[in-house]
């Protein structure tokens, strides 16, 4: 395939994973990784590296409208932040001394947690607290947030757990090139009982500072192919930016179904390719 | 005293400021590069890594503006898609001012360590 064709195609394809990412509050990166590798024929470090990019393309874009609304709990991002960049540093570590075929395995067992992860019905059922743990006081979590009656109190809870879930997640971003952002949810969420609307704004926020922390490390390994980074992060960027204009008026609970099935059938491909089942 | 709500309205500037000027860039670059190779086959379903110019920023600036050079142009997206990748960390640093403008001790260290992280992890 000649190189202006295939980038052609496989920005128009990182722009419809775009879309749908940001319609299902999916990140660009758990789909664009395995369209590249199972739809392209693309190496999965290549993939990775690309799909890292544009996470970190998304998630600046994405975190700037949360941070000036005043959702996101800027403190909050930056103590978690400890935890995950120093995971992501050690997942790509770790990715780098991997086979390419255990990657594909692990990348699909984690999909397929981050659909299930996404299939709560009720992202609040775990109620959030107007109290904090000691822990959360002594650092200063606690915040407020803007409601339709004004600003609100919120309490955090359980920061050591929370913390060490948000390690696990650094390690899974480094080690796959993802943003992990539904990990993150769910030691914000279901963990430290933050709201969940200053949880999804406060995980964008991460996830760009997670993936640069493994970036450097994919870019000395050689990674990064400049030229099929530029059209996918593009093609991701301009995706979101769509799906964020189109959420108001988008069938999302059909898109929901129709796509997390796909996802699902993806990662089990994933897992097929990597313990060598080619179809 | 600079107040919480000052930080993160710059920080939200910075990040949407530099994500524009980054995919500009790479739009340009990419456009420019795929102008030169238009007849070659890709060749991302071998990984065979990438020239190790491209761990080093300095290189990477005098090869792009080196005509002569083969990858000059590769260089040149490169250069975009680095201001990409540099936002978290510049986002992080000014985070980390902010705080220290705040004489809030604790987070202008838990930034300052995230920082250092980041560049530890492009320096190593």
């Amino acid at each position: 395939m000649e190189e202006l064709t295939f980038d052609i195609l496989i920005s128009v394809a990182a722009f419809v994973a775009g879309v749908l990412g940001s319609l299902i509050g999916l990140g660009g990166g758990v789909i664009i990784t395995p369209v590249l590798v199972l739809g392209f024929g693309v190496d999965i470090r290549y993939a990775m590296g690309a799909a890292l990019a544009s996470v970190i393309a998304t998630s600046s874009g994405a975190a700037a409208a949360f941070l000036r609304d005043g959702i996101s709990n800027m403190r909050i991002g930056l103590f978690l932040c400890v935890a995950t960049t120093v995971g992501a540093v050690c997942g790509a570590m770790l990715a780098v001394v991997l086979d390419q075929s255990v990657l594909s395995v692990i990348f699909g067992v984690a999909l397929l947690v981050t659909v299930v992860l996404s299939l709560r019905k009720n992202p609040d059922a775990a109620g959030s607290k107007i109290h904090s743990d000691p822990l959360a006081e002594k650092l200063r979590l606690p915040g407020t947030m803007p409601t339709e009656h004004g600003p609100e109190n919120y309490g955090v809870q359980r920061v050591i757990p929370g913390f060490a879930m948000m390690w696990v997640a650094g390690v899974l971003s480094g080690l796959l090139g993802i943003g992990s952002g539904a990990f993150k949810v769910v030691a914000m969420d279901q963990l430290m009982r933050i709201p969940f609307k200053v949880t999804t704004a406060t995980s964008n926020f991460m996830i760009g500072v997670t993936a640069a922390a493994s970036v450097g490390i994919y870019l000395k390994r050689g990674y990064l192919d400049p030229a099929l980074v530029a059209p996918v992060a593009l093609g991701v960027l301009a995706g979101a930016f769509v799906g964020a204009k189109l959420l108001p008026v988008a069938p999302v609970k059909l898109l929901r179904i129709i796509f997390l099935s796909l996802v699902s059938v993806i990662a089990v491909q994933m897992v097929l390719r990597g313990v060598g089942v080619n179809f | 005293m600079i107040k919480d709500t000052q930080i993160q309205k710059g920080l939200a500037r910075m990040m949407l400021g530099g994500t524009l000027i980054a995919a500009t860039l790479m739009l340009a670059g990419l456009i420019w590069y795929l102008s030169a190779n238009p007849g070659i086959k890709s060749g991302d379903h071998i990984f065979s890594g990438e020239p190790k110019y491209f761990e080093n920023p300095v290189q990477m600036f005098q090869r792009a503006l080196d005509m002569s050079e083969v990858g000059h142009r590769r260089s040149f997206l490169m250069i975009g898609i680095l201001l990409l990748l540099i936002n978290p960390a510049l986002r992080v640093a000014f985070a980390a001012l902010g705080f220290v403008a705040q004489k809030d001790r604790l987070y202008a260290g838990i930034s300052l360590f995230v920082f250092a992280v980041l560049v530890f992890s492009f320096f190593w």
